[in-house]
């Protein structure tokens, strides 16, 4: 009796503590909505006085380059993403279905990423890209983009390999598939819930570089975070909230398409809760 | 003739089975080769080694130079406050958020609202958030408003600029707490369903069930997501730049302000800097890899 009411609690206990983390979300982000249509919000008044869609029209005018920069940055968001998914996949499918040499040190060097700081990372990059042709291009940062999303691709992916392991494909050959029938027929669509959540996590960090895209691209490759920061570091904070919503609301957007494309894909596997 | 040809085949069959693994690491392992590249090429410009500028000698002079200035010690400490205690905030809210998840039986949608959407939002914006809420004319500030009051720069409180940077552990805690709990909850949803039930039927109550057999079995992933977290705050620039004071910079605010200084022998100064954070990162990777391996050779021992 005591233990039932003991578990009662704790359940009431953490459904107060998720309703206090969505309110802080909701709260968070809904004074940003809230602000990138302020016009006039004298202190210390607790609503704005005026409202206006100023931010958005300044973020989309001509003068500001809203819209060249969002295509940018889902451009190399979707580039960078799918090279990093790519390299993931492939370096699991090595770590988890082969014994080899240097197994150890390719898995660390993989998530060297995670430990180094992507500062380092940057200025160290610069001039090294400098060399190679590579500093202030697209596929500079591009490649910057996927060097950074790669550990969380690769991570992900082996997770999702060793669940799956190779059976499927061994039993596809056994049944005389070719090689390349094997992978995109077997493969490929059996690893795609995990391929498609390291898409989106790739897309959301390209997305959120503003220190590397700022020293990879040298400030000629304007990704929307580049377009956004000024105004963020200390302008005008009506436009600065609106920058934001748009970029909630693309993020948001992007992912869930990918949410809605890996419902259709494991809605009847038993591992669906895996890529959750 | 054709047991020559047969040996052959296999022969080759042998070596493609053998060199497949090499091949499929290619990709990533190029990827980690231009990151480590990237990484050596700063951290030899912090010793003096800038072949484009015909600096060729090694030396220990910036690193001395970078160790005596009289804002280092500040410096360093003030950011390893920092990430010690956003990544300690983030791991014990993120165990206790994923528990609530599991706890609760959290609908999916739920979980996305309360795990994904702080996951892509990027840092940068958090900050924005945090000062339209806590800043000298933020909300918060307006709330406790005197009514006398003439205009924000008589409030009482702002969250930028203030040395104790409580705004800018709120950032990281308001992103990296769900990144932990995001690490952690698939793992722990698994196992309180499973060895987590057995447990609570063979009459363990709830917390001891929890503590005694679901925690063991999330630590690794939280501890992993800990150590991300930890090296991160420590080494990245955005936040700590947005709110941060003008006196003590963190590490990176303070290489990259040297970083852009017009003369070039100023960014060996900035790659010393650059060192010096690698090496604390380098530190703190060093002691969890060492922690997980006793951890699992006691484990081994045991079981």
């Amino acid at each position: 009796m005591a233990r039932r009411k003991g578990r009662g609690a704790s359940r009431a206990a953490a459904r107060v503590l998720v309703a206090v983390q969505l309110a802080i979300v909701v709260v968070t982000l809904g004074v940003m909505a809230v602000w990138s249509f302020a016009d006039a919000w004298p202190w210390p008044q607790l609503a704005p006085q005026a409202w206006s869609l100023r931010g958005y029209a300044i973020v989309f005018s001509g003068s500001s380059d809203g819209w060249p920069s969002l295509a940018l940055s889902v451009g190399i968001g979707a580039a960078s993403s799918l090279v990093a998914t790519v390299a993931g996949a492939m370096g699991a499918r090595a770590v988890c279905c082969h014994e080899w040499r240097g197994k150890g040190v390719f898995r660390f060097a993989t998530m060297l990423p995670f430990l180094i700081p992507g500062t380092v990372f940057a200025m160290g990059v610069q001039v090294a890209f400098i060399r190679m042709g590579l500093a202030r291009t697209v596929p500079g940062v591009v490649l910057a983009h996927a060097i950074v999303a790669l550990p969380y691709a690769s991570a992900l992916m082996i997770d999702v390999v060793r669940a799956q392991g190779t059976r499927l494909d061994d039993a596809a050959r056994l049944l005389g598939a070719g090689r390349v029938a094997t992978l995109f027929q077997v493969t490929i669509p059996s690893l795609a819930p995990g391929l498609l959540s390291a898409l989106s996590m790739g897309f959301i960090i390209s997305c959120s570089q503003y220190f590397l895209t700022l020293l990879v691209g040298g400030g000629k490759v304007r990704t929307f975070a580049l377009a956004m920061f000024p105004y963020v570091a200390g302008g005008d904070r009506t436009i600065a909230a609106a920058y934001g919503v748009i970029f909630m609301v693309v993020t948001l957007a992007v992912f869930c398409v990918f949410r809605l494309l890996l419902r259709r894909l494991s809605w009847n596997a038993d591992d669906a809760v895996l890529y959750e | 003739m054709r047991a020559a040809s047969a040996e052959e085949g296999l022969r080759r069959r042998r070596r493609a089975v053998r060199l497949a693994p090499y091949a499929l690491a290619l990709p990533a392992a190029a990827l980690a080769v231009v990151f480590a590249y990237g990484v050596v090429v700063g951290v030899l410009q912090g010793f003096g080694i800038m072949p484009s500028l015909g600096m060729n000698a090694f030396t220990l002079d910036y690193y001395a130079q970078a160790l005596a200035r009289p804002d280092f010690t500040a410096s360093i400490g003030y950011s390893l406050y920092l990430s010690a205690v956003s990544s300690a905030i983030a791991l014990a809210g993120g165990v206790l958020l994923a528990w609530a998840l599991t706890t609760m039986r959290a609908r999916t949608a739920v979980r996305m609202a309360s795990l994904q959407v702080p996951i892509l939002t990027m840092h940068a914006l958090v900050a924005l958030a945090v000062a339209f809420l806590f800043s000298g004319s933020g909300l918060v500030s307006r709330l406790l408003a005197d009514p006398a009051a003439q205009s924000a720069a008589q409030s009482a409180f702002s969250v930028v600029g203030d040395p104790s940077g409580w705004g800018i552990v709120a950032v990281y805690a308001w992103k990296e707490i769900p990144y932990v709990a995001f690490c952690t909850v698939t793992i722990m949803m698994h196992v309180s369903g499973t060895l987590g039930e057995a447990a609570a039927m063979s009459g363990a109550s709830p917390a001891r069930s929890f503590f005694s057999v679901t925690l063991p079995l999330c630590a690794p992933a939280a501890v992993q997501a800990f150590v991300v977290v930890a090296a991160f705050s420590f080494g990245s620039y955005e936040v700590a730049y947005l709110l941060g004071p003008t006196y003590p910079k963190t590490l990176p605010v303070l290489a990259y302000m040297e970083f852009q200084d017009p003369d070039l022998v100023n960014r060996c100064y900035a790659m010393a800097l650059n060192g010096i954070t690698t090496g604390v990162c380098a530190l703190t990777a060093a002691v969890y890899f060492i922690a997980a391996r006793v951890q699992r050779r006691q484990e081994g021992s045991r079981g």
